[in-house]
């Protein structure tokens, strides 16, 4: 997949002020501030950005940083297109939209559901079997699916669930732990996460090196975190005869065949993931289909799906996160600014420093950073900008420090509660719940988990990776 | 969070209740009348030759009360509570003349089926002459009546502890078409509601759940080995009118149904008008 315009705009870069690179950074510092503090102002993403990326091209067009227009060559025309539109990566774009409507459209197949309450019936009602069943589903859901999906799924079939079971009190750690989960699911898959997305594309890394890579830490810290969470939560086993049997009994009472409206379209949602997969693991060395990238593949899967629904699509076209694609759109137009304003040039000035440190400290170091610039903000444009950075500096796809900016921006979200978009899914669960966690309750309880993923994370990268 | 909302319902759905098996055992009958004592011993001797088809009964002392024995309402409940009954039997207006205005079940029942620990089967009055021509003859065809069937145990073993060896078992559940009605007009008149969409699910959903749980009562059933047929009657409707085309047409010979509320003394809202009007077959009334 390419960034037309990145690779266009980088060949045009003029000089420019340092005033100018400082209002910009200036202007980049309060997007991200304002992403900070979405919650308090309560204002989407989408719009946050989208009014920076309106000022940002209006100031770079007053202070001549950017060209109100840039030609673009395809095949042998040139068309001359606003800036912003060849600024954004339509190939990210065409991924998370043809995912989510492939996504949307294949849960309501009840293909999900079957496989969370087959899990939970598998569990026989053990609370600590089914932990570790839900703590594996949220893992391997986060990684096909998406984080905030696996976390809506297996977090709303937790609250039925535990409160059939009579452990409504167990609920807070099955869902810290579940949160906590997802950021480590994402980091599976190139497209597990968003920043999985940016980050691979931008180093080159293939769906096939981008699993292998990543899929002994995903391993390791699922069972960490699994482990660390029925101790430090104390979740039982069951241990006599009558509680099993009553366990049993409330756990088989559930139908896992409920959801399911129609066999066939179950079938045939099952056998498309496992196409979806096979093709998207194989997108790179498919003839035809390479030139196409994911994005079309993600794509076409969405349309055969819709397909089933063809009188309905509209349904499923609103149900579509346009908050999402709307700040991806408006992200990348900032971020082509402040290329242009030389800002990213003077971030990447310092993060040369720091990756001048050496291969242990400078990548422990860029892991660790990218891991708390992730708990507080947004890690979408901290992967977008990193990435552009280690881009420019002409970094080598087989670096660590590519797997710096992933691990640290994935498990960043592991420190706080609005770390991560599932994490925020998580606590809204909870509060759904009755559960009072606050801000400060939910970093205490997660820090020694984030803590232990992030040191794991910094040895697997410095000496696996 | 509107996806959380959508997946918790499906897992709400997918939890369904499930029928648990309880063996009910009739150890003493007490058949009570405000007849002479040879009257009420030959009208015993009907009750008993009648209950004695359902398995329950088999091994059940009959003890019958004549009308002597009873002076007021007070010695009546005193009498049945000394004799600590697994069984009430008694008709409607019991000791009164009130079954000649058929608008009630008479003080004697009205106090029977509220005081007493054990259920009371409600006979048709001998003197009134209204007994369906089926009525009395055995318990071949057993209905149980409820407005919210599933996960109702206790209403469902008893119908099947009165219902004879390879004889019906017809679970009925009726949704009171009225107030279904009342909320689909509300929901017409909320514009973020899709009406024609939320009549659909609504009607749906009610009748699948007492649907689930029949099926769940005929699989327990089975592999239990229960000689008993159970079969289902769903809809959404008006209680009375259905409930009597119901008995009607399937000559059911004995209507099973609940009648206690903890929340109030008077009985159960849906058991009254049913016990009044449906006066030419017994009601078994828990």
């Amino acid at each position: 997949m390419g960034a037309p315009l990145l690779l266009a705009l980088s060949e045009g870069h003029h000089e420019v002020s340092t005033s100018v690179t400082l209002l910009f950074t200036g202007l980049l510092v309060a997007l991200i501030v304002s992403l900070a503090l979405e919650e308090k102002i309560h204002a989407k993403k989408s719009l946050i950005v989208g009014v920076y990326a309106i000022v940002a091209l209006f100031l770079g067009i007053v202070f001549e940083v950017v060209p109100g227009s840039v030609p673009v060559h395809i095949g042998g025309e040139t068309l001359t297109l606003p800036i912003y539109i060849p600024s954004i990566d339509w190939g990210v774009i065409a991924i998370i939209l043809g995912s989510s409507l492939f996504v949307d459209v294949t849960s309501k197949s009840g293909l999900f559901t079957w496989i969370a309450i087959k899990l939970t019936k598998a569990s026989a009602g053990d609370p600590r079997k089914l932990l570790w069943f839900y703590g594996l589903m949220t893992v391997v859901f986060s990684a096909v699916l998406n984080n905030v999906t696996a976390m809506i799924i297996v977090g709303s079939l937790t609250g039925v669930s535990l409160r059939k079971l009579g452990r409504a009190e167990l609920m807070l750690g099955f869902l810290l732990v579940e949160g906590l989960l997802t950021n480590i699911g994402g980091l599976l898959t190139l497209i597990s996460s968003v920043p999985n997305i940016i980050v691979g594309t931008a180093a080159g890394i293939s769906f096939v090196s981008f699993f292998i890579a990543a899929a002994p830490f995903v391993t390791a810290a699922t069972a960490l975190t699994i482990w660390m969470g029925a101790k430090l939560f104390k979740i039982p086993s069951l241990q006599t005869d009558e509680e099993r049997t009553q366990a049993l009994e409330q756990v088989e009472s559930f139908d896992e065949n409920d959801g399911i409206e129609s066999a066939g379209f179950f079938k045939f949602a099952t056998a498309m993931l496992v196409a979806f997969i096979l093709v998207i693991a194989t997108t790179s060395v498919l003839p035809v289909i390479k030139e196409l990238g994911m994005g079309y593949v993600a794509l076409t899967f969405a349309a055969i799906m819709l397909i089933r629904y063809k009188s309905s699509v509209d349904t499923y076209y609103r149900a579509v996160d346009w908050d999402l694609l709307g700040f991806f759109a408006a992200l990348f137009v900032v971020i082509g600014v402040m290329e242009h304003a030389q800002v990213l040039a003077m971030i990447g000035s310092g993060l040369e420093v720091i990756i001048g440190w050496g291969d242990v400290a400078g990548t422990g170091a860029i892991l660790i950073a990218s891991a708390v610039a992730s708990s507080v903000t947004d890690n979408i444009p901290l992967a977008a900008m990193l990435a552009k950075i280690l881009s420019s500096l002409g970094t080598a796809s087989d670096s660590p420090l590519w797997w710096s900016v992933v691990f640290g921006a994935n498990l960043g979200g592991n420190l706080t509660p609005i770390g991560s978009a599932s994490t925020l899914v998580a606590v809204t669960i909870m509060h759904k719940n009755d559960l009072k966690v606050s801000f400060a309750g939910f970093v205490k309880k997660a820090v020694p988990y984030a803590a232990v993923q992030l040191v794991i994370a910094v040895a697997y990268v410095l000496l696996f990776l | 969070m509107t996806q959380v909302d959508q997946f918790e319902s499906v897992f709400r759905a997918a939890s369904k209740p499930v029928f648990h098996p309880a063996a009910v055992e009739l150890e003493r009958v007490l058949v009570v009348t405000d007849l002479p004592p040879s009257e009420a011993e030959a009208f015993g001797q009907r009750i008993e030759a009648f209950l004695r088809h359902a398995t329950s009964v088999e091994s059940a002392t009959f003890t019958t009360i004549a009308g002597v024995e009873a002076r007021s309402t007070g010695q009546l409940l005193q009498l049945v509570e000394d004799s600590a009954p697994s069984l009430v039997c008694a008709y409607r207006n019991l000791f009164s003349d009130g079954w000649k205005w058929p608008h009630s079940l008479g003080e004697a029942l009205d106090l029977l089926t509220q005081t007493t620990e054990a259920p009371v089967l409600v006979l048709p009055n001998p003197k009134e002459g209204s007994e369906a021509e089926h009525a009395l003859q055995n318990v071949n065809q057993v209905m149980a009546v409820t407005d919210h069937l599933a996960g109702d145990d206790r209403l469902v073993n008893w119908a099947v502890a009165m219902t004879q060896d390879q004889g019906t078992l017809t679970l009925s559940h009726v949704e009171d078409e009225t107030v279904f009605e009342r909320y689909v007009d509300i929901i017409g008149k909320i514009p973020s509601i899709d009406t024609d969409s939320a009549r659909e699910s609504i009607k749906a959903r009610l009748l699948k759940e007492p649907r689930d749980y029949i099926e769940s009562v005929r699989e327990v059933l089975a592999k239990g080995g229960a000689p008993v047929s159970v079969q289902a009657e769903i809809r959404l409707g008006n209680h009375l009118s259905d409930y009597r085309a119901m008995v009607h047409d399937h000559e059911v010979d004995l209507l099973v149904l609940n009648t206690r509320d903890d929340e109030q003394l008077a009985m159960h809202g849906l058991a009254y008008p049913i016990a009044v009007e449906l006066r030419n077959i017994p009601l078994l009334m828990l």
